[in-house]
């Protein structure tokens, strides 16, 4: 088909007001709805998988008429990298709406609520399925004004603030992007990554430092990296667990996906033959490692359930941050970005676990919690498998790439020995994140029982967990699909 | 070809149809029960004769072969015509012209359906509105220094009646420090004019950008662009001149304020573009530029700065106002082509974004809703309203899918092109303050519960949010498609490079 990609953008675009007055009779029915276009979605995806897999620059692009005059056209493009963060966003967008049947059910407002996660979806799927920058903002900028609203209107406590919190810190990273978009405009003439990585290699480096700096700060701040994480545990916490499950699944993987996919891919070659290339990357290493202690350090000792997930959320970014300074060597970046969709389908199955215990006891401090094993068999089976995944455990998914990930740093380290303590800082961060997991587990579904009358989740917050836990087992057990997709794309 | 009725018509018949309205509308309060719908009716029939001359000068100007990009048309021709009343021709002018006309109609239609005070306005308001719109496109097409300063300053002045209109000491005393400023900006501006004549001979917005070119001794030309500048800042509201801008925009009625940020603050900045780039271009005749950045990056800074302290929710908006001025300093500054783009498109969207706010804010402030705790929780009440206030708020802050983030793009992107990305910097530094202020605004609004007090009063007025949602899906559309607005402005971008 010659549209594919611009359907898949304008499919839930357009869908948003029928999802919205759908809604206002039956929430249910516009939940059913966005899993429909979500199947869709991921099915146009697929039809476009041979291209890539056997096409012969292993990338299927599309261009229509938007704005010639600032050289803004409407690139929609997929090649490995994308193609694989598209589907993860489309799978766990679907279970965030099953889950949301039940879990948001005596909410006000849930026309709203699901017309405003279609809108998300939009945003989404965007970031990730286009090569011009000016889209590429668009979009960026689109995950936030619905993911806002949604924290604010649907959380818990205070979630205005929260809300405020995440919209000021991510918008003001937004911003610096968008000067550094600007700056890329102003150099090369051109929006389109792929033209403007070719223009950026004839471009006095000082500019380009300058613009990987404004771009990088940016999106690490949506990435949520120490020491700009400070909007995402408020965030993530007090957010409805559907949303958190995309907030840490997706929303912080589009930061890290954006920094390999327009910092690394695209500004980055024009200078990393200079000193300060090889200063940009090893100061990716220092933030990766201070994140992934950080995070850990405090899931540790955190006793909010949603706020140990949240944290871990940081943690993860820092072994991501970690793997992305490994750039340009194939293994640790294949195995940052299966990081990527496997800690997406982790977490968003940890965020939905924890949901459903705080949906069915009401209570959010894990010491009042134990021995809910027994009484919600099910949900203690997904959540242990997100925490031994998130743990890097095997046969579970994050096992995989947090090994690549390894296997890419040892590499390193023969080049360029710089690699060697934050690689054994990283190992010893693994250890950290099974202790919290393990901590996780025994609080809220060991020891005694606390609860007498607590029933497991509803049917269809179980489908959604259990869909997600089975991506999680098979992508632990076989990540080949996703690895010869990701290895498709050229880093040099 | 264009003939000299063809620019001065749109002028001439907003001034005829402002006589007229005075009987017509009184004529129509008499029928009771049709007053409205005729009322509606005539401003209809109004906007579309206006209209169409308006249309017909842009049609002929880009029907002929553009081979004089700057049209030049005196009153007078012949020997005597150099003191003559000069118009101008040009893309940015008919664009200019275009944009006041259609969005001084949506102005003016709200004004028809906002209750002020359980008062209906009297007809003179509405002819007041057609003369100004009349002004300020005889501003846009002004040729001369003089025209222009004559046109604008009928504006300028004009503004006063609509802003005196409830006769309250506060938009008394507000009116009085208004005019003191504008008096007192216009004696500048005409002690300039006077020195600027004196060194070249002539008025002429070319005749003057040639004979500045040339002009060996520059002393008395900083004497007059200061005074000129300062003049013109003053009207605009550049900091540190904006103080009349907040109480003069908060004492108005909403209707009021919404019109004069839509046309005669546009109106403000393009005489500041026109003045500065169209004439001082190449900065080297007078270094300029830095000056003005520093400004700008002035008003960016103490504008929003100011909005954020504020609790009085129209004030925060008329800050905004203050703020926006600075940020189409930085493009003006930047003398690009893209500026220039970022300019043009700035007035078309910063003036119905502003317009949008304040007619949003009228209605909440109708049903007693002024400070910021007065908003708690209306946005459940009034959904359809707030969430027009809503979009503007997001559009100033440069959130993409609305107008202003384009805006902003351009804006900034033309700073860096001019090398100050210093000043791009500050300027999206401060536009992460304004989504701060309007966030917090809208947490008001959705985050806090009502009293039950003012829940009891609130219903929501259905007739104004016509205009308003007019105005609305403007912006939705300029954002996302705005190559719309953009292929009227790209001949200004073309006719830049071969400025006489």
């Amino acid at each position: 088909m010659q549209n594919t990609l611009l359907l898949t953008l304008l499919l839930p675009a357009l869908a948003t007001l029928l999802v919205y007055l759908l809604g206002k009779k039956s929430a249910k029915t516009a939940a059913f709805l966005i899993a429909f276009i979500c199947i869709v979605d991921i099915t146009l995806l697929f039809t476009l998988a041979p291209t890539i897999l056997n096409g012969t620059d292993h990338k299927y692009v599309e261009s229509y008429y938007w704005v010639p005059i600032l050289h803004a056209s409407f690139t929609l493009f997929v090649d490995g990298i994308s193609f694989s963060m598209a589907i993860i966003t489309l799978i766990l967008i679907l279970t965030a709406a099953i889950f949301s049947i039940n879990y948001m059910q005596e909410k006000k407002g849930l026309a709203e609520y699901y017309a405003l996660l279609t809108l998300l979806s939009v945003g989404l799927i965007g970031v990730f399925i286009t090569s011009n920058l000016m889209l590429f903002y668009f979009c960026w900028e689109l995950m936030l004004l619905p993911s806002y609203f949604i924290i604010g209107g649907w959380g818990y406590k205070e979630p205005y603030k929260a809300a405020f919190k995440f919209f000021i810190f991510t918008h003001a990273g937004a911003v610096f992007v968008l000067l550094g978009i600007g700056a890329i405009f102003m150099v090369t003439g051109d929006l389109d990554i792929f033209q403007a990585q070719t223009v950026l290699m004839t471009t006095n480096p000082e500019l380009v430092k300058w613009i990987l700096l404004s771009l990088t700060v940016g999106f690490a701040v949506k990435m949520a990296a120490v020491p700009v994480h400070m909007w995402l545990p408020d965030a993530h916490s007090e957010a409805p667990a559907p949303m958190s499950a995309l907030l840490s699944g997706v929303i912080i993987g589009a930061g890290a996906y954006a920094i390999l996919r327009v910092s690394l891919l695209t500004v980055f070659p024009a200078i990393s033959a200079t000193e300060f290339g090889s200063v940009f990357l090893h100061g990716l290493t220092v933030f990766g490692v201070i994140s992934a202690f950080f995070g850990s350090l405090i899931a540790l000792v955190e006793t909010d359930i949603k706020r140990i997930i949240a944290y871990s959320s940081i943690a993860h970014m820092g072994y991501v941050l970690f793997g992305l300074s490994l750039f340009p060597s194939q293994e640790p970046i294949t195995g940052t970005v299966l990081h990527l969709v496997n800690h997406a389908v982790s977490k968003g199955l940890f965020f939905l676990s924890a949901g459903a215990v705080m949906k069915q006891l009401e209570i959010r401090d894990i010491r009042e919690m134990g021995g809910l094993a027994g009484k919600m068999p099910v949900t203690a089976t997904t959540s242990t498998t997100a925490a031994l995944s998130i743990a890097g455990i095997p046969p579970f998914a994050c096992f995989m790439s947090e090994f690549l990930i390894f296997v890419g740093a040892f590499q390193t380290i023969k080049v360029d020995n710089f690699y060697l303590i934050p690689t054994a800082l990283m190992l010893v961060a693994t250890v950290l994140s099974l202790a919290y997991a393990l901590r996780f587990l025994s609080h809220v579904f060991l020891g005694s029982t606390k609860h007498e009358k607590v029933a497991d989740a509803p049917s269809f917050m179980k489908l959604a967990m259990i869909i997600l836990a089975v991506f999680v087992v098979v992508l632990g057990v076989w990540p080949t699909f996703f690895i010869q997709l990701i290895t498709t794309v050229s880093l040099v | 070809m264009i003939e000299i009725l063809d620019v001065s018509l749109p002028v001439i018949v907003f001034a005829s149809f402002a006589l007229l309205t005075i009987p017509v509308i009184k004529a129509a309060r008499k029928r009771q029960k049709w007053e409205n719908t005729l009322n509606l009716c005539w401003f209809l029939a109004v906007f579309s004769i206006t209209g169409a001359t308006v249309a017909n000068l842009a049609l002929k100007y880009y029907s002929e072969p553009p081979l004089q990009p700057f049209l030049n048309l005196s009153l007078i021709e012949g020997s005597s015509a150099i003191f003559s009343s000069m118009f101008l021709v040009d893309a940015v002018s008919i664009y200019m012209a275009i944009i006041f006309t259609l969005v001084g109609a949506v102005a003016l239609i709200y004004s028809l359906f906002y209750i002020n005070s359980n008062e209906k306005f009297s007809e003179r308001y509405y002819a007041v509105m057609l003369i100004l719109i009349g002004c300020v496109i005889g501003t846009a097409l002004a040729g001369d220094l003089l025209t222009l300063f004559i046109f604008w300053e009928a504006t300028a002045t004009g503004s006063s009646f609509l802003m005196l209109y409830q006769k309250t000491a506060r938009s008394l005393h507000a009116t009085l420090k208004y005019l003191v400023m504008i008096v007192i900006a216009s004696a500048f501006i005409i002690y300039g004019l006077s020195v600027i004549y004196a060194l070249t001979g002539t008025l002429n917005f070319w005749a003057v950008k040639h004979a500045l070119a040339v002009l060996a001794d520059k002393h008395l030309l900083e004497i007059a662009f200061i005074f000129i500048a300062a003049g013109y800042s003053i009207e605009a509201a550049v900091v540190p001149f904006h103080m009349w801008l907040p109480d003069a925009y908060t004492a108005a009625p909403a209707s009021s304020s919404a019109f004069l940020s839509a046309l005669v603050d546009q109106g403000s900045y393009y005489v500041l573009l026109r003045v500065l780039i169209y004439i001082l271009t190449p900065p080297t005749v007078l270094p300029w530029t830095f000056m003005f950045a520093v400004l700008s990056a002035l008003t960016m800074v103490v504008g929003n700065l100011l909005a954020l302290t504020e609790r009085n929710v129209k004030r925060l908006f008329a800050y905004i106002c203050i703020a926006d001025v600075g940020y189409n300093l930085v493009a003006i500054t930047s003398v690009t082509p893209l500026g220039i783009m970022g300019n043009l498109y700035f007035f078309l969207a910063g003036g119905i974004t502003t317009a949008l706010s304040f007619m949003a804010v009228g209605i909440f402030n109708s049903m007693g809703f002024k400070t910021l705790d007065d908003f708690s929780g209306v946005g459940r009440k009034m959904p359809l309203t707030s969430l027009a206030l809503i979009l503007a708020a997001f559009s100033f802050a440069g959130v993409p899918t609305l107008a202003g983030f384009i805006a902003k793009y351009l804006v900034f992107t033309s700073a860096i092109e001019a090398n100050m990305s210093w000043l791009a910097v500050i300027g999206v530094l401060t536009s992460v303050i304004q989504a701060a202020y309007l966030l917090r605004l809208i947490n008001y609004m959705y985050g806090r519960k009502p009293n039950a007090e003012a829940e009891a009063k609130i219903k929501e007025p259905k007739k104004p949010l016509v205009p308003i949602f007019i105005l609305a899906i403007t912006i939705i559309f300029l954002g996302i498609y705005p190559t719309a607005v953009l292929n009227l402005i790209d001949p200004v971008i073309k006719q830049f490079p071969f400025m006489p």
